[in-house]
C-alpha cells in the first residue's frame, strides 16, 4: 500500500506541487513571523546585553511605594559613592528639555528628551563623533536628531529648560541612541549630570549606575549597596537588570508577533480549505482507482490509509519548504524595515527550534486533518464501482441536516451580532460582533453548496449572454458540483471579507471621524504647546485676537484636580468668544455662571451625577470648592475640558495658568495663506507653540489610515492569494476530469479560443461569486463593528473599492484559469476521446 | 488478387457525387524504430446519401482513418476532401468550423455532456455554430429517434441506448454533409444496437444523409448500404449491399 501511495504521487508531481504551495504559503508566513521577530529580539537582547557589560550594579526605584516613588532620590547617590568596593557611581537623569530648531521653533511634535551623559565608564550611551560634554556651556545631540535639523559638531544650540527659557550650549559630539525607543523616538540632548538635572527641571534620577572597583564581583557589590541603601532602593547587578529590560522589550515584540501570526492562521485556514478540497476532487476522480484496489482485497483501512499517507507526505514536504519560505521572508521583511531607515537591531536570521516545530508541527496536522473527511469518503467507494463505465455526476441535494444546522448558526450569528450593535459601544460590543460575524460565516460555509445554483446563475446571466455556448457551458459547470464550488468560493470570500470589513471601517471611521471634527472641532487652527506639555504664555492669544484676518479666538486651560472620591480629572475652562457657543447634550452652557461646572458624558457617568446635582473639587488656590452641574457635553469629541468652570472661577480656583490650547477660526473673505501666516507670526516668539489645522489634522488621520488601510491588505493579500491556487487547482482538476467532455466539445466545432473562454467564465463565476459572498458579509459586519467602535457612526460603503474587489476577484479567477484552460485547448481530440 | 480488382473499380467509377474522398491517405504515429504506419495510402471515397461501414480486424486503422477523414486528426500524406474543400492544409481553426458546419460525430460512448439535457444535447452543434434550428426537421428527428418525452432528461438519466439515441439526434440536427460514427452500437445490447442502426439508416433512406460507420459487427455492417474492408492500414476489399453472413465471410476471409 505504501508504494502504491507513494508511486500515486510519483506519478502527479505537478498537482503535488500545487497542492503544498498553498500550505507553503501558510507555513511561510509564520515562519517568516517567527524569523522576523526572533531575529529582532535577539539583536535587542545583544545590544542589552553590551550596554550591561559597562555596569556592574544598578539602583533602582524602590519597588512598590505607590506612583509618585518613580525615581531614586539624589541623596541617595552620595551613600552609594561611600559603600565599600565602588569604583565609580553615576545618577542617570531623564527628563526633557526642547531643542529649538534652526527656525527658532522648538523641534518635533514632542520636546526632545533631556538626558545625563557621565564621563567614564559609566557612559551608557556611545558617542559617535566628537566627545561627550564636559561643561555645563556644552551639549551632544543624538546623530539622528543632529542630522534631520542640520546642526554638526561645533554648532551652537539653543535647548529651553523646563521654564522655557532659552539657554545656549557649543555641541561638542554626537551619540547613538542605542536601543531606546523613546530616546529614538523623542530625540535627546545630552548634559552633563548636573546640567540635565537643571535643563529638566529633575531633581532626582532614574536609576544609579555603579562600577565595581577591581577585583570586586557584581554580586558582593550588589549586597553590599543593598546593605547600605536598606529599604528605601532597589538594589540589582547590570546583567540581570540587562534581561529584564530585553525582557520586557521582548513583550512588544510579542504583540508584533501575534498581530503577524493573525493573519497566518487566516492564510493556514485558507490553505486548509484549498486541501480539503483537492483531496476531496483526487478521491472523486480515483474513484475507479480506489474500487480496483478494494477489488484486488484492499481493506478499507488501508484506502483510508493510503489517502491519509499521501496528505501526510504533501504536509511534510511543503512544510519543509514553508520554512524554507519563512526564513527568506523573514529576512526579506528584516531588509525591507533597514530600508526605510528604522532602527531595529537584529541578530543572526536563523529558524529557532521552536519555529521548526511549530512550522511543521502545524504545516502536517493542518493538511492532514483537512484530507481526513475525503479519506472518509474514499472508505466509501465500493469495489463494485470499478465497473461502472461512466463516472457518475456528483449529484447533490440540499439535506435537512445542513439547512438546519446552518438556520441554526444563522439565528445565533445574527443575534448575538444585533445584541452587540444595540449593546453600548465598547470592547464587549466589539467582540460580541465578531462572535456574531463568526458564527454568521459558518452558516454560510455550511450554506455554501445551496447558495452556489442561485449565485452562479444571477452572476452567469451577464456572461452567459455575452459569451454564447461557451458562456452557458461555463454556468452550468459552475453549478454542477455545488460542493467543491462552494468550498473553493468560501476560500476566497474569507480574504474578501476581511479586506471589505477593513475598507468599510476606514471608510466609515474616516468620515465620521471627519464629521465630528467639523461638529465639535469646527476650527479651523489650533496652537498648542509642543506635546501638550506646559502652557502658552495668555500673551499669544491676545496677540492671535488682535489679528483681523482671525474670528472666534478661544484659550483653553486645564489642571488636574482630586473630585471627591473619585480621584483625579482635568478640571479647565474656555475664554469667551463671539461666535463660539459649546453644544450641550442635557443643561445649558447658559447657565455656566460662577460656582457651575458642565460635565463631559462620561465624567457624569464616573461620578454618577446629573444636573442639578453638586461636586465636590479640591482646587490649589480655594481649597474644596462645591460645584453645581449646569450641563454636560459628548466629551469624546469636545475640545472642551471633561470639567468646565467658568473663566474667572478657574483663576480663582487655580491661579493664573497659562493657556493649554488656543482655537482659533479664519476670518469670512481671508485667504488661507493669509490667515496661516497670521497664526505663525503670533506663534513665531513662542518656541514651543506648535500651529495645526483641521486640514493638516485630517491629513494625518488620513494617512494613519492609509497606512493601516494597506498593510492589513497587504497581509490580507496572502490568504487571497492561496485562495487563488485553489482556484487554479480547482480549475486543473476539473479540466482533467473533463477530458473526453472538452474532446467531445472540439469535435463539435468548438474552437480552441471558445474552450478556453469557457473555462475563463467559469473561473470568472467561482471568483466572482467568492467576492460578492465576501462583499455582502463585509460591508454587513464592517457596519456592525463600527457602530460598535464609537456613536454618532456616519456608516460609509466605499463603492468604488468593493466593486473593485468583486471585479478584481473575478479577474483574478480568469487569471488562475489561464493554465488550466490552456492544457484544456492544447489536448488533441483524438488523444482525449481515446482517454478513460 | 479479385478483391482489390473490385475496390479499383467501384473507384474507377468516379466521385462526382462523393461527400468524402480520401488520396493516398498515410498515417504514421512516432518516429523511427517506433513509428507505427496505421494507414499506409488508403485511396476511398463515399457517396453522398449512402450508409457505409469500415470493417477489419483490431488495429487495421479504422478509428484513425475515421479521424484522419474528420479532421480530428492530421494525416502523415495524401488528401482528404470534404465535399469541394480540401481538409489537408487546413488549420485548427479552419478545421473547427468545417466540423460545424459539414461533420456529424457518434461516438461509441461518452457521447452527451453530462450538464445539459437530453434536448439541450441535441441542439448543441447548432447553438455552437449560433444557427437556428429547424423546428420541423427537429420534430421529426426527436420524433424518428423516439425521445419525444425524454428531452428534459440529463444523460445520467438515460439508458445507454437511449443516449446513443441522443447522439445520433444531435449529428442528423445539423444537416451535416456526412455524420461519422466509431462504433456507435459497440457498449449497446443488440436490441437497442437494432434500434439505432435502424435510424441511421432511416435517416439516409429518408433524409438523404451520408453516413460512415466504424463497426467490428458484422450484424451492424449489414445495415449499411457498403462495407469497405481494411487490414494493416490498407483498403482491401468491399461489399456493396452487404448481409451479416457475406460480411462475416470476407472477414474470414482477411484474417486468414
Ligand atoms: N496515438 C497513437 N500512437 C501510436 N500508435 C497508434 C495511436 N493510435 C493508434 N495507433 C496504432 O495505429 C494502428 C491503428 O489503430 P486504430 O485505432 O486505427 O485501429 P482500429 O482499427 O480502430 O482498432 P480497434 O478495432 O481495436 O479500434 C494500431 O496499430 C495502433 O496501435
Ligand atoms: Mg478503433
Amino acid at each position: 500500500m505504501l508504494k502504491t501511495t507513494l508511486a500515486g504521487l510519483r506519478a502527479h508531481k505537478l498537482r503535488l506541487l500545487l497542492t503544498s504551495l498553498a500550505i507553503t504559503l501558510g507555513v511561510g508566513f509564520i515562519a517568516g513571523t517567527f524569523v522576523l521577530t526572533d531575529t529582532i529580539e535577539a539583536g535587542f537582547r545583544q545590544k542589552f546585553a553590551a550596554a550591561a557589560d559597562k555596569i556592574d550594579v544598578v539602583v533602582l526605584p524602590a519597588e512598590d511605594g505607590g506612583r509618585e516613588r518613580q525615581a531614586v532620590g539624589a541623596d541617595l547617590l552620595e551613600k552609594v559613592r561611600g559603600v565599600e568596593g565602588v569604583a565609580d557611581a553615576q545618577g542617570v537623569v531623564r527628563g526633557t528639555a526642547a531643542l529649538i530648531g534652526k527656525d527658532g521653533k522648538a523641534a518635533g511634535d514632542y520636546p526632545t528628551s533631556a538626558i545625563s551623559i557621565p564621563e567614564g565608564r559609566l557612559n551608557r550611551t556611545e558617542i559617535t563623533g566628537g566627545a561627550a560634554p564636559r561643561s555645563a556651556a556644552e551639549a551632544v545631540l543624538d546623530e539622528n536628531t543632529a542630522k534631520t535639523r542640520g546642526f554638526a559638531v561645533g554648532d551652537r544650540i539653543t535647548v529651553l529648560d523646563s521654564k522655557n527659557v532659552k539657554h545656549e550650549f557649543t555641541l561638542v559630539g554626537l551619540f547613538d541612541v542605542g536601543v531606546d525607543q523613546a530616546l529614538a523616538y523623542s530625540g535627546a540632548v545630552g548634559f552633563t549630570t548636573g546640567t540635565a538635572m537643571k535643563m529638566s527641571g529633575e531633581k532626582d534620577f532614574r536609576k544609579i549606575d555603579v562600577a565595581a572597583a577591581e577585583g570586586v564581583t557584581a554580586e558582593t557589590l550588589r549586597a553590599s549597596v543593598a546593605t547600605a541603601l536598606g529599604t528605601g532602593a532597589q538594589v540589582e547587578t547590570g546583567a540581570k537588570h540587562a534581561e529584564e529590560l530585553a525582557a520586557a522589550n521582548g513583550a512588544d515584540t510579542k504583540i508584533l508577533t501575534l498581530g503577524l501570526l493573525l493573519f497566518g492562521l487566516v492564510a493556514m485556514f485558507v490553505a486548509a480549505l484549498v486541501i480539503y478540497n483537492t483531496f476531496n476532487i483526487l478521491v472523486a476522480q480515483r474513484t475507479r482507482e480506489m474500487a480496483l484496489l478494494r477489488c484486488i482485497g484492499a481493506t478499507r483501512r488501508q484506502v483510508f490509509g493510503s489517502i491519509v499517507l499521501e496528505s501526510a507526505v504533501v504536509g511534510l514536504i511543503s512544510s519543509v519548504l514553508g520554512l524554507l519560505t519563512g526564513l527568506g521572508l523573514g529576512a526579506g521583511a528584516l531588509a525591507v524595515i533597514g530600508r526605510t531607515g528604522l532602527d531595529v537591531p537584529t541578530g543572526a536570521v536563523a529558524l529557532a527550534p521552536r519555529t521548526v516545530a511549530v512550522g511543521m508541527v502545524l504545516g502536517i496536522v493542518v493538511t492532514v486533518a483537512a484530507a481526513l473527511l475525503p479519506a472518509r469518503a474514499a472508505t466509501r467507494v465500493a469495489p463494485i464501482a470499478a465497473l461502472r463505465s461512466q463516472v457518475e455526476e456528483q449529484t447533490f441535494r440540499t439535506g435537512v441536516v445542513r439547512v438546519a444546522f446552518a438556520g441554526l448558526f444563522l439565528l445565533a450569528g445574527v443575534g448575538a451580532t444585533v445584541l452587540g450593535v444595540t449593546q453600548d459601544p465598547g470592547e464587549a460590543a466589539l467582540f460580541t460582533v465578531m462572535g456574531g460575524g463568526a458564527l454568521t460565516f459558518l452558516a454560510v460555509l455550511i450554506l455554501g453548496p445551496v447558495l452556489v445554483k442561485p449565485l452562479s446563475a444571477l452572476v452567469g446571466w451577464l456572461p452567459g449572454r455575452l459569451f454564447g455556448v461557451p458562456g452557458r457551458l461555463a454556468v452550468d459547470n459552475s453549478q454542477r458540483n455545488p460542493k467543491r464550488s462552494a468550498t473553493t468560493t468560501v476560500a476566497l470570500t474569507i480574504g474578501v471579507t476581511l479586506m471589505t470589513l477593513i475598507s468599510v471601517l476606514t471608510a466609515t471611521l474616516r468620515v465620521t471621524y471627519n464629521a465630528k471634527l467639523d461638529e465639535q472641532f469646527p476650527v479651523d487652527y489650533l496652537v498648542a504647546s509642543q506635546g501638550d506639555q506646559g502652557t502658552l504664555p495668555r500673551a499669544l492669544a491676545e496677540d492671535l485676537r488682535a489679528r483681523p484676518e482671525l474670528a472666534s479666538v478661544v484659550a483653553l486651560r486645564a489642571a488636574s484636580a482630586k473630585i471627591g472620591k473619585h480621584g483625579e480629572f482635568e478640571v479647565g475652562t474656555f475664554t469667551a468668544a463671539a461666535d463660539f457657543t459649546p453644544k450641550a447634550a442635557t443643561g445649558s452652557f447658559g447657565d455656566l455662571k460662577p460656582g457651575t461646572a458642565a460635565l463631559a458624558d462620561y465624567v457624569v457617568k464616573d461620578l454618577k451625577v446629573e444636573v442639578g446635582d453638586t461636586i465636590a473639587v479640591k482646587t490649589t488656590e480655594d481649597g474644596t470648592v462645591q460645584l453645581k452641574v449646569v450641563a454636560t457635553f459628548l466629551g469624546e469629541n469636545a475640545l472642551l475640558p471633561e470639567v468646565t468652570v467658568p473663566e474667572q472661577d478657574f483663576d480663582g480656583y487655580f491661579g493664573r495658568l497659562g493657556d493649554g490650547q488656543i482655537i482659533a477660526d479664519v476670518k469670512d473673505g481671508v485667504a488661507e495663506e493669509n490667515a496661516r501666516r497670521a497664526v505663525e507670526a503670533a506663534a513665531q516668539p513662542y518656541p514651543t507653540a506648535k500651529v495645526s489645522s483641521s486640514t493638516e489634522i485630517r491629513g494625518e488621520f488620513d494617512e494613519a489610515l492609509d497606512m493601516m488601510l494597506m498593510i492589513i491588505t497587504g497581509l490580507l493579500g496572502l490568504a487571497i492569494l492561496i485562495s487563488l491556487l485553489g482556484i487554479a487547482n480547482t480549475l486543473s482538476l476539473s479540466v482533467h476530469e473533463r477530458t473526453r467532455e472538452s474532446a467531445l466539445l472540439r469535435a463539435l466545432g468548438l474552437t480552441r479560443p471558445q474552450l478556453r473562454r469557457m473555462l475563463s467564465v467559469e473561473a470568472l463565476v467561482l471568483g466572482v461569486i467568492g467576492a460578492l459572498v465576501g462583499v455582502a458579509l463585509g460591508a454587513v459586519f464592517g457596519w456592525a463593528a463600527t457602530t460598535t467602535m464609537t456613536t454618532g457612526v456616519v456608516f460609509q460603503l466605499p463603492v468604488p473599492q468593493v466593486l473593485a474587489f468583486v471585479a478584481l476577484s473575478g479577474l483574478a479567477g480568469v487569471v488562475a484559469a489561464v493554465l488550466p484552460a490552456r492544457r484544456a485547448a492544447r489536448a488533441s481530440i483524438v488523444g482525449s476521446l481515446a482517454s478513460g | 488478387m479479385t478483391i482489390t480488382g473490385e475496390v479499383g473499380a467501384w473507384n474507377a467509377r468516379g466521385n462526382a457525387a462523393s461527400a468524402v474522398v480520401a488520396r493516398g491517405l498515410t498515417k504514421v504515429y512516432g518516429q523511427g524504430d517506433a513509428a507505427v504506419h496505421a494507414l499506409r495510402g488508403v485511396d476511398v471515397s463515399f457517396e453522398t446519401s449512402a450508409f457505409t461501414a469500415i470493417m477489419g480486424p483490431s488495429g487495421s486503422g479504422k478509428s484513425t482513418l475515421m479521424h484522419c477523414l474528420a479532421g480530428l486528426d492530421a494525416v502523415s500524406g495524401g488528401k482528404v476532401h470534404i465535399g469541394d474543400v480540401e481538409l489537408t492544409g487546413l488549420n485548427d481553426k479552419q478545421l473547427t468550423l468545417l466540423r460545424r458546419e459539414r461533420i456529424g460525430f457518434i461516438f461509441q460512448a461518452f457521447n452527451l455532456l453530462p450538464t445539459l439535457t437530453a434536448e439541450q444535447n441535441i441542439r448543441l452543434p447548432l447553438e455552437i455554430s449560433g444557427r437556428k434550428a429547424d423546428q420541423d426537421l427537429f420534430d421529426r428527428v426527436v420524433e424518428t429517434v423516439g425521445l419525444r418525452d425524454r428531452l428534459g432528461h440529463k444523460p445520467t438519466e438515460l439508458s445507454g441506448g437511449q443516449q446513443q439515441r441522443v447522439a445520433v439526434a444531435r449529428a442528423l440536427i445539423s444537416k451535416p454533409q456526412v455524420i461519422f460514427a466509431d462504433e456507435p452500437t459497440g457498449n449497446l445490447d443488440s436490441r437497442s444496437g437494432a434500434e439505432v442502426l435502424s435510424f441511421l439508416r432511416t435517416s439516409v433512406r429518408e433524409l438523404g444523409q451520408t453516413i460512415v460507420m466504424v463497426t467490428h459487427d458484422p450484424v451492424a455492417a449489414s445495415y449499411a448500404d457498403r462495407v469497405i474492408f481494411l487490414r494493416d492500414g490498407l483498403l482491401v476489399s468491399e461489399l456493396m449491399r452487404p448481409s451479416p453472413q457475406s460480411v462475416l465471410d470476407t472477414l474470414m476471409k482477411l484474417e486468414a
